[in-house]
């Protein structure tokens, strides 16, 4: 019977051991944060603290809560706020779940700068992207098709657009797809007809303007009143402890806010 | 011949014994120099089966995928949804033109105090513009705990005026403004800060003064703007319906999927009852028919309401389309309405309906919220398009080269032209792209804006990417192939024609064209697939410049399509695939892209080798 007792023991080894060694925060949720901001936090944050590994899939801001229930995550990232019944699942279940508002998630549409055009209502954006409305005419600009500048399907954008401002309806199949926001602002500058939306941080660029919608302007200064922005989150079981209170307190620091900023997001401290 | 030295040598025998040693594994050296290289050589043969094998892995998974997603699609009701959905949106075209109308006509009253206003809009955006870093600097000053200095705050405001008074003496006077009005606009932007909160006096004058004849241009044309209010206000009930139905589906799939990912995850997750959950949805098609019946009819009364004339002949003739295109569009609603008592979410989706979705769907959308569709048309369509413009202007350049150095250059000029055009290969096709984006796209749009050059179809162009542009790149990159294999052709032309041509007195000229040329037409036809198969399997010049539009060309504008954007095979694998999840329906249809790609240009490879081989046969 003897030689029966090193097999637990030699799994205990294998698995043990290693995650003594080294703390894997899972961090599942919200595409939107996950694809960029979250995974250069998470490199910045191994360079400082060292001795820690990530696991970072986004899924959706749905698959946040469902993984924190059952414990398959540290930390949940949601580009939205915690739904009531989801909530309600989480005190059922006795669990306390903790709410982190990290950055503001800001887009902003630009338009040639020779474009008469300087205010757009919702419907109006959502029409020109859908492809419903196909000529600048028809928002009060100078007669002439619309040329629309998206993201390309793979970004976060192009799908938070989706969200924000066009009722998750498709992009119209006069839109062309762009490879970054730099791109998107250099086209939308050349052309007199084009119209595109960025990253915040990306908004000035040469040849074009910022359109207001509803008379609202994006800026880090008026985040809240303007349409398309919207806060993001990082959601965890419980008051945080040890490696994840510490990743979280890094999303808060100035390097954290700089990454943040880096991103094409708005800190929180700066979003009023 | 004996030489003292010689005895100090191995004797034959004890050489050739060291020759058997050297015998490796049974093989002598011969044998095994012939063998590495046969290895060598059919590592490629290898490599070439292993990359058909991994694509047609990868990729044949695609159909059962793809079946799997469009059967949830039907069966979770998404499809029913868009029976109606679809063709609605051919309402919104209708309201495009309408809307054109209404503002062309609105723009004959209104224009002018439009574009006074704008153009007085336009100048403070550029005094703002000029003064932006001394506004930021006094507004930062302002919001400073506690104050900054009296004196700091004099300065920045003396500087933000002094900004100010040289913008605004910059200013050009506009046409539509007098010149007192023009002055006046000056000294009142000479006084914006950021503590001035008020609009220029003029600026709100002009304003209150567009908004007025705006008014009276909505009361003169007010037959037109209400009729196509309540032409855009007519399918908002049916609107409304299919939206709620819409989000019913939704969460029926939501459900499937999620269930999907857990496998074996949650006890609890039973698995959907599509019957019970399309009930909600089928129940309904008595209540869709009423609501689409409703449209058509609010739909004609808006449409008989509208007066015969607008304001402009454009706009005129923008409502007689409008009307002539309406009874078609209501036509399609009204046999989609008839299909929905026919559709059944229990009907199977076959892999034929699968290959039809793909290889003739019309729509490419990926990363969608309702539904993703492979359609590979639009992306078939750019590729081939770029790829014919591309040899259609790579051909005769490299062939009338091919001719020229072959036939007519002296040696110095050969020794130098054939090296050129060879070099252009050396250039990476990225920096091409480049190009295409910071030189030619704005010279080509500028050339399309010579008013001389306006009665070329497609010019004035609107995109600087498209898939002229990117097709120039391309022929560029194509010259050397063709003109290398163009040039062996020539060459490849057997002496004894020539000597015969010569020999009946033919003039150069005429040996040329009517001897040599003809004699290497199949060589040339090669070389021009060849040059073909390099256009169209070119990824980085196509994703850079044509523009990336995923829309089957727009035909009816005549040749001038040609200066439309457009999507690539090539350039959606290399767009899409770096964040697609590996084994997801995207992933395998890229793949799939890959294998008709690859089936493509072995096609275009193999129809070249042909047309050497008949050039070969009619040689010997």
């Amino acid at each position: 019977m003897r030689p029966l007792h090193f097999i637990p023991l030699l799994f205990m080894l294998g698995t043990t051991v290693p995650a003594a060694a080294q703390t894997t925060l899972r961090l599942r949720g919200s595409d939107t944060l996950g694809a960029k901001l979250l995974p250069q936090m998470a490199e910045a944050f191994k360079k400082q603290a060292g001795k820690v590994s990530f696991d970072i899939a986004a899924e959706g801001s749905s698959t946040a809560f469902t993984n924190l229930l059952t414990d398959s995550a540290e930390i949940g990232m949601s580009s939205r706020k915690v739904k009531p019944d989801e909530g309600a699942e989480f005190r059922l279940k006795g669990r306390d779940l903790r709410e982190f508002e990290i950055a503001w998630d800001v887009i902003v549409i630009i338009v040639n700068k020779d474009n008469p055009v300087s205010d757009l209502k919702k419907k109006q954006v959502l029409q020109i992207f859908t492809g419903d409305i196909r000529d600048w005419s028809e928002v009060g600009g100078n007669p002439g098709m619309i040329s629309i500048y998206t993201r390309n399907t793979s970004s976060g954008t192009y799908k938070d657009f989706m969200e924000l401002a066009m009722k998750k309806r498709e992009y119209g199949t006069n839109s062309q797809k762009m490879a970054g926001n730099e791109q998107i602002a250099a086209e939308v500058g050349a052309n007199p007809h084009g119209i595109g939306y960025l990253g915040l941080a990306y908004a000035h660029a040469k040849g074009t303007k910022i359109v207001t919608i509803d008379g609202a302007i994006p800026s880090t200064a008026d985040v809240k009143k303007y349409p398309y922005a919207r806060p993001t989150f990082l959601y965890t079981n419980g008051e945080p402890t040890g490696r994840t209170r510490e990743f979280i307190d890094f999303c808060y620091s100035p390097v954290g806010e700089a990454i943040v900023t880096k991103v094409g997001f708005v800190p929180k401290s700066r979003a009023k | 011949m004996k030489d003292p030295a010689s005895t100090s040598r191995p004797s034959v025998g004890s050489l050739l014994l060291k020759s058997q040693r050297r015998v490796v594994l049974g093989l002598e050296k011969q044998r095994a120099i012939r063998l590495f290289f046969a290895a060598t050589s059919s590592v490629a043969v290898i490599v070439l089966v292993l990359i058909m094998l991994f694509l047609l892995r990868e990729g044949m998974d695609f159909l059962p995928t793809y079946r799997h997603e469009l059967e949830i699609y039907r069966r979770a009701g998404l499809e029913f949804c868009d029976i109606l959905d679809r063709p609605l949106a051919g309402h919104q075209q209708l309201c495009s033109k309408l809307r054109r109308a209404a503002s062309a006509s609105l723009n004959t009253i209104t224009h002018t105090a439009r574009s006074r206003r704008d153009a007085a809009y336009e100048q403070m955006r550029e005094v703002e513009e000029a003064t932006s870093l001394q506004h930021l600097a006094l507004s930062e000053a302002l919001a400073q705990v506690p104050p900054a200095a009296p004196d700091e705050l004099t300065r920045l405001r003396q500087e933000m005026h002094e900004a100010a008074l040289a913008a605004t003496a910059a200013l050009p006077q506009p046409a539509v403004l007098t010149a007192a009005e023009a002055q006046q606009l000056k000294q009142e932007l000479a006084l914006l800060g950021p503590e001035v909160t008020d609009l220029p006096h003029l600026l709100a004058a002009l304003s209150t003064d567009y908004i007025r004849v705006d008014m009276d241009a909505h009361a003169a044309f007010k037959p037109l703007v209400d009729a196509v209010e309540a032409f855009e206000a007519a399918p908002d009930k049916l609107h409304a319906l299919i939206d709620e139905m819409k989000k019913h589906a939704s969460e029926t799939k939501a459900r499937v999927t999620e269930i999907q990912n857990t496998v074996g995850g949650r006890p609890h997750a039973e698995p959907v009852d599509f019957a019970r959950s399309i009930t909600p949805l089928t129940d309904r098609i008595p209540e869709l028919n009423a609501k689409a019946g409703e449209y058509a009819l609010l739909a004609q009364q808006a449409a008989a309401a509208l007066p015969a004339q607008a304001g402009t002949p454009q706009a005129t003739e923008f409502l007689a389309d409008m009307r002539a295109q309406l009874p078609a569009h209501l036509a399609a609603m009204r046999e989609a309405a008839a299909g929905l008592a026919a559709w059944n979410f229990q009907k199977p989706v076959s892999y034929i309906d699968v290959i039809i979705a793909f290889f003739f769907g019309d729509a490419w959308i990926t990363n969608s919220s309702w539904q993703d569709f492979f359609g590979f048309v639009p992306l078939l369509a750019g590729s081939v398009l770029i790829a014919l413009i591309a040899v259609l202007i790579a051909t005769p350049v490299s062939v009338v080269a091919a001719i020229y150095t072959n036939q007519f250059a002296s040696e110095r000029e050969q020794e130098f032209i054939k090296p050129v055009i060879e070099f252009i290969q050396a250039i990476p096709s990225v920096v091409l792209g480049f190009i295409g984006i910071s030189l030619l796209g704005d010279a080509i749009k500028g050339v399309s804006e010579w008013s001389w050059l306006q009665w070329v179809p497609g010019f004035p162009i609107q995109e600087r990417l498209n898939m002229f542009n990117a097709a120039c790149l391309l022929a560029l990159m194509a010259v050397p192939t063709m003109y290398s294999l163009a040039e062996d052709a020539l060459n490849n032309v057997p002496r004894a024609f020539i000597d015969a041509s010569d020999a009946l007195g033919a003039t150069k000229l005429q040996t040329v064209f009517c001897v040599i040329v003809p004699a290497a037409r199949s060589g040339i036809a090669a070389a021009v697939l060849l040059g073909l198969g390099r256009v169209i399997g070119e990824t980085m010049v196509v994703l850079l410049v044509a523009g990336n539009r995923i829309a089957i060309p727009d035909f009816s504008a005549g040749p001038g399509v040609i200066f439309q954007p457009a999507h690539t095979l090539t350039g959606i694998i290399a767009q899409e695939l770096g964040e697609v999840s590996r084994g997801s329906a995207h992933w395998q249809a890229l793949f799939m892209v890959g294998i008709v790609l690859f089936v493509i240009s072995l096609l275009i490879n193999w129809c070249a080798r042909a047309f050497v081989r008949s050039f070969e046969r009619f040689k010997s």
